[in-house]
């Protein structure tokens, strides 16, 4: 029992990685996915595993929650609200996606409005009841609901349940007697956290998907136990822990963001590794790409986040940004002649030019491929040929108007392509108040090593790294990931009316709930504890983390927890404001079961000098030049070379400009850094 | 525009007798039969008979691009700025005090260049996009760049020149390069409460501007880098509430910082003379892409006309009249046969038409061209001095901002219609319901106010029903969720729904509004009201009915009875009302409209119909009565 195994279902492939404790080897691999039953591909891609009994874990990263999602392909749901509310989801917050689009429409929530239902009950903000729940009502309902037959799961979320939960809870006994059988998902444990609308969409999410990944979930764990596995099987939650397959079913919407958490993991204990502080993760994929902060060795969480505009899912979760643009992003010409990559992209269907599927437009693949930078007889290990004439006739349609030659407007694409990226990486960095500078590039996913060095180059970044299997980085990361459980729920005091025994009291009930959730799970030792605030001054709407160095709140500690604030507070903006009372918004508490770790293996030191397998022309800024191309399985520790220089692998490029070197470190990791 | 002989204020305001635009050098301005003109075009326009429809080309056109710097260049340079306007509003969200930025988005940060000319705008309020290069202009020409010096900030709200109404301040700070003005970056934002009548500084029964808050001439409020402590003093002294206006001006002037510094580490990267030289290309670039869409728009004169509905001080119809004149790729809007200015403060200064029908023009077009002053060349707004949509001093203004911003897109829209059918919508409710009030909270002894913000239907569309409780045109706001409503301020709210019906029919139906029912907790509230929609309801379009009219009523604690502002209050309008006290036990509702109603209703979809009655949009008796389904619903 001594394989550990991580496996991401994505789009178009199903990666693997294994690590071998007894051998401390690492191997990676991957099958075409499955999207019927993603599981078929899972069982495919364990067949490339002699001895399946030795494994004894597996970490899943799944995409089955997030698509039922943004396909819209989830339950009928329920939605229970108090009187006067049931349009919430309906009105969300009344901003519009763009403000130039007569276009748009509005996206609806996960329930019909014939499914909203109303309950006499009110609470208010002190957690008063003003008016006490109807239990006829609910009872009532209840049967409704089940004599129709037609609601497959419910989702409740009544005014100020972060407050005083008993009424969603006795929502929950009714319909239990009433209606056992019927999933309910109370907003309390989902989200107890202010701001009625977001809880909402959180709920009704979590609702959506229950039959779903339930059935998804169970088929996973029958399907892989009759292979032969024993090990215990896991699930990659969207804020980077693992959590046992069978818990999963029990809150599915923490399955939202999934798969792309791997990569981050990967990144923090690679930065550890490497004894690196900042790291940002570009993860370039073919139709998105997927950016990260590691900050002083530490992933970032957040909970502000949209599934897609109008959708917020407020789950904790790694701070992981979307962007529009990856290798398919499509090239075209505006009506006066510019040039503009994306926000179109030719996805995996057509998919670009070179792929020969009756793609015409020019992607930013069919670029790369133009200027030799990919061999098109190499692409994923050869597995697919590209279609040379077919990518220069598609640029050829935005570089004739120009009278431009091809190889001119394919590094025109390249360059606005990269100058996007780089404008949405700054973007994530000034939010957070750091300076490029300050960080290293980590780069995986298909379409990173491709552009790491002009990024570089463009954000004026010093340092960048290409980890090993970076086409599986994900799945790789999951095998690194320990078990956690966060909690935050809204409590809104302040310095000057701060109410000690009230927060301790919630501070203890978080950490209990936190410490329960893991040890369901069966972790009981090894577990610790972090409890955190939410705050910010009176009258601001954005609140900053400060992790807590105490354990309970008395009156001799809490001046150190507001001088703590200000201190954060400065480091972050570069001013701050002794002398105004500060709002503690929420309070968190997030328990951590470490899992012990596989040791990267080291790479055997060789020849002083790497050799190249061959020479290809490829085209740079500074003209075509004769580029030596090195197979990374050749590479030993400790090399090095000078751009211009590609680096070609199974399933990715590393492109290496002239000005910029390359070297290989103690564990396979290609760094390129300024000559 | 004359100033004293000390300079200390001005004696007289002079513009443009043609397009309304401030004359700062009235002694060099052309004359005819004894009115001022801003240049030959407006002097030609002017003497033409008021029905010659013969085209009269604007000045200086470009009509495509044939700059310099190659557009890959343009490109990148573009997305640079663009990269650095949001970082600049990253910094204000993340720095304000108020919800009105981190929640509403209600500013935004620009670039100009050092003849103050816009070159690139966030993307956050689209009526301060479209609004700042003229209140930048104005300061450009009032401060002599020699009196500029690095480190400056400089504020401005000033309506009458260049503003857009006294809430929306200007923090502009000019960028040097080896001791020489080699551009600008400017931060614009609503702030909550600048004092006068009311808490919140929106009296919708202003008679003057002086009602209206503190007025701002362009002034520094930093000088070589150090705050200047008397215009602190001074402007701080006159609002409600200094502790949010100092954090909200602190955030505004870190954005400007932000946008200095990162403009200069650009111009390193690209040395000055060809970073000048491609912020000029790209000025042409939009303007030829603009050129581009407009030419796809049949050339003719198109009209349109809309009403508000009284002016909270007199019950009068205020009517906003436009013609568009396309030819060839540039249009003319004119705004002609608007009613003057009148008595309350539903004027409006010329940057909002402008700002307004620019947004128009977005709204039909590839909305991707690079905002900037050349994207705006090709479209010129005349609006005559003195008419409601050009304000003179000193006449009020709060309100036209909000209200008339919105119903200038649609009217502008309407006569778009005429032109390119299939690419307008039917008018959407047209008004936020501005509802504003203050007090002292009663559990915690603090001094508040707020702003409510209230969203509308779309109007139906060709190929869409219109989208329910949006925003309307002018902002990008979000309103604030009810939870946090209930902890800060001492308001129950008892219902937050939307409105069934109030979406026009139509073979698309116009989307629904939204409303809400509050109870008051405190002994008081101070409120004012500024909205519209209340009695002439949003229009459909080719055959679409109008939408349902928007309310605002109250029950006072112990009546059954819902009644209007002019019952309860003994006020002039339903929608435009100040100071009203609310009471202990006191509702309040207010409801929005739906959006028109787009095409004949009998053609609507048998199933849409049905499905529209099943969940709750329209009632079956509307489904009979407008789409004669009632017989088929089984």
């Amino acid at each position: 029992m001594s394989l550990h195994l991580g496996i991401d279902t994505g789009g178009t492939f199903t990666d693997f990685v294994l690590y071998d404790e007894a051998g401390r080897e690492l191997t990676a691999w991957k099958v075409l996915s499955t999207p019927s039953d993603p599981t078929d591909a899972i069982l495919r891609g364990l067949e490339t595993i002699d001895d399946v009994g030795r494994i004894a874990s597996i970490r899943l990263g799944t995409t089955v929650a997030t698509n039922a999602l943004l396909e819209r392909r989830g339950a009928r749901v329920a939605y229970v609200a108090t009187r006067g509310f049931r349009d919430v989801p309906f009105i969300q917050r009344g901003n519009r996606r763009a403000h130039y689009d007569l276009t748009w429409v509005k996206p609806k929530p996960f329930c019909l409005r014939r499914d909203a239902y109303e309950l006499n009950e009110r609470v208010d903000h002190h957690g008063t009841v003003l008016i006490p729940l109807d239990e006829t009502e609910v009872r009532a309902l209840a049967r409704k609901l089940r004599d129709e037959g037609e609601v497959q799961a419910v989702a409740v979320n009544l005014m100020f349940s972060f407050v005083r939960p008993d009424h969603e809870l006795s929502v929950r006994e009714i319909f239990a007697e009433e209606a056992p059988g019927l999933p309910i998902s109370l907003s309390y444990e989902i989200d107890p956290r202010w701001k009625e609308d977001q809880r909402a969409m959180t709920t009704l999410a979590d609702a959506y998907v229950k039959p779903i990944v339930g059935r998804q979930v169970r088929s996973f764990r029958e399907k892989v136990a009759a292979a032969g596995v024993t090990g215990r099987m896991a699930m990659m939650k969207s804020n980077g822990s693992e959590m046992a397959a069978e818990a999963a079913e029990e809150q599915p919407v923490h399955l939202a963001v999934s798969g792309p958490t791997g990569g981050v993991i990967g990144a923090k204990h690679l930065a550890a590794l490497k004894s690196i502080g900042n790291l940002a993760t570009l993860d370039i994929g073919g139709t998105s790409t997927d950016v990260a902060l590691v900050v002083k060795g530490v992933e970032r969480f957040t909970d502000d986040y949209e599934l897609e505009f109008g959708i917020p899912l407020r789950v904790p979760m790694i701070d992981i940004r979307t962007i529009g643009a990856g290798g398919g992003s499509i090239a075209s010409l505006d009506k006066v002649g510019g040039l503009h990559v994306g926000p179109h992209s030719a996805g995996a269907n057509p998919g670009p030019a070179c792929y020969g599927f009756g793609g015409t437009q020019p992607t930013v693949t069919d670029a790369n491929l133009v200027l030799g930078r990919i061999e098109p007889d190499a692409f994923l290990g050869g597995r697919m040929r590209l279609d040379v004439e077919a990518a220069r006739r598609a640029v050829a349609t935005v570089a004739n108007p120009h009278g431009w030659s091809v190889e001119r407007a394919s590094l025109a694409i390249v360059r606005i392509m990269n100058n996007n990226m780089v404008g949405a990486l700054r973007a994530v960095l000034v939010e957070q108040g750091h300076d490029p500078r300050d960080f290293a590039l980590l780069t995986y996913g298909g379409a990173g090593p491709l552009h790491v060095c002009d990024l570089l180059h463009e954000a004026n970044i010093p340092r960048g790294i290409i980890p090993n299997h970076p086409g599986q980085f994900s799945a790789y990361g999951f095998t690194m990931a320990d078990a956690r459980s966060d909690r935050r729920r809204s409590v809104l005091m302040s310095s000057r009316r701060f109410d000690i025994d009230r927060a301790n009291a919630i501070m203890e009930d978080l950490s209990e709930t936190v410490l329960a959730d893991l040890r369901r799970q069966g972790h009981t030792s090894d577990v610790t504890l972090q409890r955190s605030l939410q705050m910010r001054y009176l009258g601001q709407n954005y609140e900053l983390e400060l992790p807590l160095s105490i354990d309970r709140f008395t009156e001799a500690n809490l001046g150190s927890v507001w001088d703590d604030f200000h201190r954060v507070f400065e480091e972050r903006y570069r001013f701050n404001l002794p002398s105004e009372s500060i709002e503690v918004v929420d309070m968190g508490c997030t328990a951590v079961a470490a899992i012990s770790k596989p040791d990267l293996p080291r790479l055997p030191e060789g020849m002083p000098e790497a050799a190249p397998a061959s020479r290809r022309q490829v085209v740079f800024e500074e003209g075509t030049l004769d580029t030596p191309v090195y197979r990374r399985s050749d590479l030993a520790a400790g090399q090095s070379f000078a751009g211009p220089a590609l680096v070609d692998e199974d399933v990715s490029v590393t492109v290496v400009r002239p000005g910029y070197q390359l070297a290989v470190d103690d564990h396979g990791n290609l760094e390129i850094t300024r000559a | 525009m004359r100033f004293s002989p000390n300079g200390f204020y001005i004696d007289s305001y002079g513009k443009c007798a043609n397009c309304g635009v401030l004359l700062y050098d009235e002694d060099h301005a052309l004359r005819h039969d004894d009115r001022s003109f801003c240049s030959e075009w407006c002097l030609t326009w002017s003497k033409r008979p008021a029905d010659d429809a013969s085209p009269l080309p604007l000045e200086g056109a470009k009509h495509t691009y044939a700059g310099a710097t190659d557009v890959v260049d343009l490109k990148i340079l573009d997305g640079n700025l663009a990269s650095i306007c949001r970082d600049m509003g990253t910094t204000v969200m993340r720095t304000a005090y108020s919800p009105i930025f981190s929640e509403s988005l209600d500013f935004t940060c620009g670039l100009f260049d050092r003849r103050g000319e816009m070159i690139a705008v966030g993307d956050f309020c689209p009526s301060m996009i479209g609004g700042m290069p003229l209140i930048v202009r104005t300061i450009v020409e009032e401060i002599p760049l020699d009196e500029m010096h690095e480190g400056d900030v400089i504020v401005h709200n000033d309506p009458y020149r260049g503003g857009m109404h006294t809430p929306e301040h200007t923090f502009l700070k000019p960028i040097f390069l080896d001791g020489e003005i080699v551009g600008f970056a400017g931060a614009i934002g609503h702030i909550g409460e600048i004092g006068g009548m009311v808490p919140g500084s929106f009296y919708a029964e202003a008679t003057e501007i002086f009602a209206e808050g503190l007025r701002i001439p362009p002034v520094k409020i930093k000088a070589r880098g150090k705050d200047q402590p008397d215009v602190w003093r001074l402007m701080l002294a006159n609002v409600r509430t200094p502790r949010a206006n100092y954090g909200d001006y602190r955030a505004l002037i870190a954005g400007a910082d932000l946008g200095e510094r990162r403009v200069l580490e650009l111009i390193e990267r690209y040395g000055l003379a060809r970073f000048e030289r491609a912020c000029a290309d790209l000025l042409d670039y939009s303007e030829a892409r603009m050129r581009a869409e407009i030419a796809e728009v049949p050339s003719g004169s198109y009209g349109f006309t809309d009403v508000m509905e009284d002016d909270g001080i007199t019950v009068d119809t205020l009517t906003i009249n436009v013609k568009v004149m396309i030819q060839g790729d540039e249009a003319i809007v004119d705004y002609a046969g608007t009613s003057p200015q009148t008595r309350g403060p539903m004027n409006t200064p010329l940057s909002i038409p402008q700002a307004a029908s620019y947004n128009a023009f977005l709204q039909i077009c590839d909305f991707t061209i690079p905002k900037n002053a050349g994207c705006f060349r090709p479209i010129k707004v005349l609006v005559q001095p003195g008419s409601l949509l050009n304000v003179e001093f000193p006449a009020p203004s709060v309100g036209g901002n909000t209200e008339c911003h919105p119903r200038i897109v649609y009217t502008v829209l309407g006569a778009l219609a005429k032109a390119v059918p299939d690419r307008v919508p039917a008018a959407d409710g047209g008004t936020w319901s501005n509802f504003l009030f203050g007090g002292t909270h009663p559990e915690t002894g603090e001094y508040y106010t707020s702003y409510d913000l209230h969203t509308v239907g779309w109007g139906g569309r060709p190929g869409a029903d219109g989208n329910d409780a949006v925003g309307s045109m002018n902002g990008n706001c979000r309103t604030v969720p009810v939870e946090v409503y209930e902890t800060r301020y001492p308001w129950l709210v008892e219902d937050w729904s939307l409105v069934p019906g109030s979406g026009g029919a139509g073979e698309f139906r116009g989307g629904l509004g939204m409303q809400k029912t509050i109870r008051c907790l405190a002994p008081e509230i101070i409120a004012s009201h500024v909205g519209d929609r209340h009695q002439v309801p949003p229009w459909g379009l080719h055959g679409g009915g109008p939408a349902g009219l928007a309310s605002t009523v109250f029950k006072v604690a112990g009546s059954d009875v819902w009644a209007d502002a002019r019952t309860v209050y003994g006020k002039v309008s339903p929608s435009k009302f100040a100071h009203v006290t609310i009471r202990d036990g006191d509702r309040v509702h207010v409801a929005m409209s739906g959006g028109g109603g787009w095409g004949d209703p009998a053609r609507r979809d048998p199933e849409a119909v049905a499905h529209d009655v099943a969940e709750g949009y329209i009632s079956t008796a509307s489904a009979e009565r407008d789409y004669g389904s009632g017989e088929t619903t089984p």
